[in-house]
């Protein structure tokens, strides 16, 4: 991917609207920009929006007017020449644009570029960067403030009291070994045993926070699964009526399966109806079936949609035996109807399995059924909660420092030599520096300088 | 331009580096010329008679192991020896020895007087020639100018030295020495930068006048642990160090005559290192430590002197009489020489390639103190890796290189050319990431080889060491192989010793990793089996390497994981400079380390975790 060129892109969500905002950027910016502005000698001044004319700079004709803004390197998002022009939100008159920038040599950006190139640019680091990738992404409230707090290194702040316990039980073992000849107190191992274990206590803390942060960030997979005619559209159609994100539907929609994303106090879920699951002979219906068993399988949490005005039958103990292995919770619909009956469990399920009335007609039960939902967010205050790890990266390394730091625990219960219950704590010392930068060994030794007499 | 005398490598300097330096040059073939102001100053220790120490130790194995001379001679005149860390794993045990200073030096040159090709030659070194960006010789005080197709430059704490006791400074090299001030300059005039850094030496003592009843003794180690491959056993009797310590009293006259510190005074700029600090900077920065250890060291069978360790000062000689009174023991004791401080040039090391030879000018290295170490056994390894470099480097060869990964050496080169240094620089064993692997004991196997490679060890002891090598593979096969049974009767008995259960049967080499299995354990039950003799030196070694490899293994996997693009290579001609978003300093930084590959990059300090991203997306989107 060549670094020089100018890229193009729209900056705003497609679709209309009110506004819509193209982004160049590259050394040519400004010069391409002159082009569609008809004024070879435009000189903007940084950082300040300027009404422009934009004209096709072929036949003249008027385009729209637009707000262009200059922003000049180094300061800028990606650290080159941006010029963004907010234009009228209209998408015919915005693809345009484009088409025209691009006769004018600019190319089309490539998913995450302007970001790869602030990256390159040394304008963000990594963990800026992923933090803008969940900013964009993120689907709710609760998602955004998240992202927001990475994008202020808020997860360095959080472990570097944990970066410093960590040093205050290397410096003492690895002095012992090291100036084994100076004056130094003796290693009391109980201590350090209480020290390992504080710090992998408080790791496991932050770690474990990771399962209700990707959920805020990525989305509970909510899947409603149940035979015909139960009302899983009704059911599905309720649960989506109150409640819309931010962004509309997701993409892989198919004939056989509709999903929506939906905001339950602040909690992102995605949810799925499925199409019926009827083993039969004609193909269609079955690659419809194998579509349902891979939602299923992708989800965090299948609702089983009973008929409670009926009593089961064959199909709904087919839909039974195929969430066996899931983590489920029964709605028994059509609460409103006469004939509506509690559903009793066979012995053989489990006794966790939440079972709640509902009627979608009605609306009736539907409190009960979001709070059901909400049950795999461990928090109960799941938007104003603290930092959370959203990251797979970042829990991957914590997990790598947890493992690391109970190694050396066993070997200093085994009173193993100090060089190796050393190993480990090196180890988890550069698995949180890759989130909070390194510690190198010239900080180590200067701290065992500042803390020890050495000097023979 | 005429010359009195012609070599292929002339080393300037007979300190440790200078010594190592020359002796490897002319083995390998060189004509060589050893320069030094004093011939009978050559090797000798201007601070604490002794070598070796944790990770300096095993430097002086990794030189023995190239085929360099210090562990030899520390060999012949130790006095005594110990293994330090004895009750810790074997990565981190060295071996250490206190040196009859006098029979060092005189053993140093003898085996220097009896190596063909090295040229002895008293004098002082005024200058460099240089022509075409090219070292051509050295020119001296009195007037001779010798050619050399290279130069070693070794001149320890000589250049622009300048000693404090008290109020007074005076200009030397060493107590007693001239410094050496207008080489000192010309090096100034080349270019290159220069910094200035300060070290400390503490009084001599007359052990007649001390009353060692009160020190506590530590011995000798019963059986020495010699730093030579080549050496079996250490043969000359061994003696007693003792220990002592300050007391408050001590401390408090210090303290109350710390303006005559020219540290605290303020005549002192250079920085001392921060692990062999002045009495004066002990006192004050650890105020509320009652006691200072020290070590009363005697510096020979045929001397009085007595080495007073950890009581490095400048304070003024008739104050340092007082305060060395005051300590227990020693209420009668006579100083024969005061300690003083002493100033010195070093050359930033960053201006040197990997084997230690200067940017700036082709055919001239570096090694020792003017790389701003600390240390003889640092110097030592310098001094060998330079002189083996400019040897091979008049032959037309290629250069040897060390890796970080494989020696304490490639480790202490490595830090000094991409790090520079802030303080004097001293080994530690936490400097190596690798410091399971780098055992003193296999510096052999890690190491002779590529001495045998340039023709530094000769065949008597590549023999010995192939025979090491093999008898070593031997036993850790006969370890792997041999299993003990349920049946066997020594079963029971070491189930008791272990306190657990070995199941059927068990592999000596899986015992001897058991918490609790010991060397005399498996000595004992490898008598049973093998009919050879087995060495306790070689079975220490193959336990070792068991006890270690699962650790190693699995650090280089981490590693590996962690730091996978450190194989990145970075073209020879890639232009930082070009790389959008890199910082001026960034620029330099890299420009300078010449990075050859992402992994030596990442290793550069004072690289931000941004510049390092900036770097590698450049890398990558090549």
């Amino acid at each position: 991917m060549p670094v020089k060129d100018t890229i193009v892109a729209l900056a705003t969500p497609p679709g209309r609207s009110g506004i819509g905002v193209i982004r160049l950027s590259g050394s040519r910016s400004l010069e391409i920009s002159r082009h569609l502005i008809q004024d070879e000698n435009f000189v903007p001044a940084p950082n300040r929006a300027t009404l422009k004319k934009l004209s096709d700079p072929i036949t003249g004709e008027i385009l729209d007017y637009a707000l262009l803004t200059y922003f000049k390197s180094p300061h800028s998002f990606t650290g080159e020449d941006i010029v963004e022009l907010s234009c009228h939100g209209s998408p015919v008159l915005l693809r345009h644009l484009i088409d025209l920038l691009l006769s004018l040599d600019a190319r089309l950006a490539g998913p995450g570029e302007f970001t790869l190139r602030a990256l390159a640019n040394g304008r963000l680091n990594l963990s800026q960067a992923e933090a803008i990738r969940d900013l964009i992404n993120a689907q709710t409230q609760a998602a955004v403030k998240q992202a927001t707090r990475q994008l202020g290194g808020e997860l360095s702040a959080l472990l570097q009291p944990l970066k410093d316990l960590l040093l205050d039980i290397i410096v003492p073992l690895e002095s012992s070994l090291e100036f084994v000849e100076d004056d130094l107190p003796d290693i009391v191992v109980s201590q350090f045993q209480a020290k390992l274990s504080t710090l992998i206590n408080h790791i496991e803390q932050i770690a474990s926070t990771f399962t209700t942060g990707r959920l805020i960030r990525d989305g509970l997979k909510v899947t409603l699964m149940g035979r015909p005619n139960v009302g899983k559209s009704s059911v599905f159609n309720r649960l989506l009526g109150v409640d819309r994100a931010i962004v509309t539907s997701a993409p892989g929609t198919t004939r056989d399966s509709l999903s929506e994303a939906i905001n339950i106090q602040g909690a992102p879920v995605f949810l799925t109806d499925t199409a019926g699951l009827r083993i039969s002979a004609d193909l269609i219906e079955n690659l419809g079936v194998e579509r349902t068993r891979r939602a299923v399988a992708d989800s965090d949490l299948i609702i089983v949609v009973l008929d409670g005005s009926e009593p089961r039958n064959l199909q709904d103990y087919e839909v039974f035996n195929e969430v066996a292995h899931n983590n489920y919770l029964i709605a028994v619909n059509k609460s409103d109807l006469e004939t509506f009956k509690e559903i009793e469990l066979e012995q053989k399920s489990k006794e966790t399995i939440p079972i709640i009335n509902i009627s979608a007609k009605t609306g009736e039960g539907f409190d009960s059924l979001r709070d059901a939902i909400l049950e795999p967010f461990a928090t109960s205050e799941v938007s104003n909660s603290g930092l959370l790890i959203t990251d797979a990266r970042h829990f991957d390394l914590l997990r790598r420092t947890q493992s690391a730091l109970r190694s050396s625990a066993d070997l200093l219960e085994e009173r193993a030599s100090e060089e190796l219950v050393l190993i480990g704590l090196y180890d988890a010392l550069r698995f949180l520096g890759e989130i909070t930068g390194e510690t190198t060994t010239e900080d180590i030794l200067s701290q065992i300088f500042a803390t020890f007499c050495i000097g023979k | 331009m005429s010359f009195d005398e012609g070599f292929d490598v002339i080393v300037i300097g007979a300190g440790h580096a200078g010594c190592e330096a020359a002796s490897a040059s002319a083995r390998l073939g060189a004509k060589t010329a050893l320069i030094t102001i004093n011939l009978d100053t050559i090797g000798q220790m201007s601070c604490n008679p002794a070598i070796g120490g944790i990770a300096k130790g095993h430097l002086v194995r990794e030189i023995d192991a190239l085929g360099g001379i210090m562990g030899r001679i520390i060999d012949r005149t130790g006095i005594q020896f110990r293994l330090l860390n004895q009750s810790r794993g074997p990565a981190v045990q060295s071996p250490r020895a206190q040196a009859d200073r006098a029979a060092y030096r005189i053993e140093m040159r003898r085996t220097l007087e009896a190596t063909d090709n090295l040229h002895l030659r008293q004098g002082q070194v005024v200058d460099l020639i240089v022509k075409k960006e090219r070292v051509r010789g050295v020119e001296m005080q009195d007037g001779r100018r010798l050619f050399a197709k290279a130069v070693v430059v070794a001149t320890g704490t000589f250049l622009n030295g300048l000693i404090h006791t008290g109020r007074r400074t005076y200009q030397a090299g060493r107590a007693g020495e001239p410094a050496s001030v207008e080489f000192a300059e010309g090096l100034k005039r080349l270019g290159f930068p220069v910094g200035r850094l300060k070290t400390g030496t503490p009084p001599r003592l007359d052990g007649r006048t001390i009353n060692w009843e009160i020190f506590e003794p530590q011995p000798a180690d019963e059986r020495p642990t010699p730093f030579s491959f080549a050496t079996d056993k250490i043969d000359q009797p061994q003696i007693n160090c003792f220990i002592g310590y300050t007391t408050e009293a001590v401390h408090k006259a210090i303290l109350s005559n710390i303006s005559e510190s020219p540290l605290y005074s303020g005549k002192i700029k250079g920085i001392g290192p921060r692990y062999c600090p002045s009495i004066e900077d002990k006192v004050v920065k650890f105020a509320d430590k009652n006691r200072h250890q020290l070590f009363l060291e005697p510096e020979g069978y045929y001397t009085n002197e007595v080495y007073l360790n950890g009581f490095s000062t400048s304070l003024p000689p008739d104050l340092q009489q007082k305060l060395v009174r005051m300590i227990p023991g020693l209420e009668q004791v006579n100083i024969i020489r005061p300690g003083y401080a002493i100033e010195y040039d070093y050359i930033d090391p960053r201006e040197l390639t990997p084997y230690l030879e200067t940017i700036r000018l082709k055919g001239l290295f570096f090694a020792g103190q003017i790389n701003g170490t600390t240390g003889y056994e640092e110097a030592g390894c310098q001094g060998l890796m330079a002189g083996i470099n400019a040897a091979l480097q008049v032959q037309e060869r290629d250069g040897l290189r060390l890796r970080r990964e494989e020696s304490y050496i490639g480790v202490l080169i490595d830090d000094l050319i991409k790090h520079g240094v802030d303080e004097p620089y001293r080994i530690f064993t936490s400097r190596a990431e690798f410091r399971l692997a780098l055992r003193h004991d296999n510096a052999d196997a890690r190491l002779s080889p590529y001495g045998r490679n340039i023709g530094l060890l000769g065949d008597s002891e590549w023999e010995r060491f192939n025979q090491r090598r093999d008898r070593l593979a031997h036993l850790k096969n006969i370890l792997e192989s041999t299993r003990l049974k349920r049946s066997h009767p020594a079963y029971l008995p070491t189930v008791q010793t272990l306190g657990t259960d070995l199941g059927s049967s068990i592999t000596l080499a899986q015992l001897a990793l058991r918490p609790k299995a010991s060397l005399g354990l498996i000595q004992q039950l490898l008598l049973k089996e093998a009919s050879a003799e087995i060495s306790v030196t070689d079975l220490e070694s193959v336990l070792a390497d068991l006890l270690y490899s699962g650790y190693i293994d699995a650090q280089r996997a981490n590693y590996e994981r962690l730091y996978n693009h450190d194989g990145l290579r970075i073209p020879r001609d890639f232009s930082f400079r070009s790389v959008n978003g890199l910082a001026t300093e960034m620029v330099e930084r890299l420009e300078r380390a010449c990075p050859e590959s992402f992994g030596q990059a990442r290793r550069i300090p004072g690289l931000t975790p941004t510049a390092l991203s900036t770097l590698l997306i450049h890398l990558t989107l090549q």
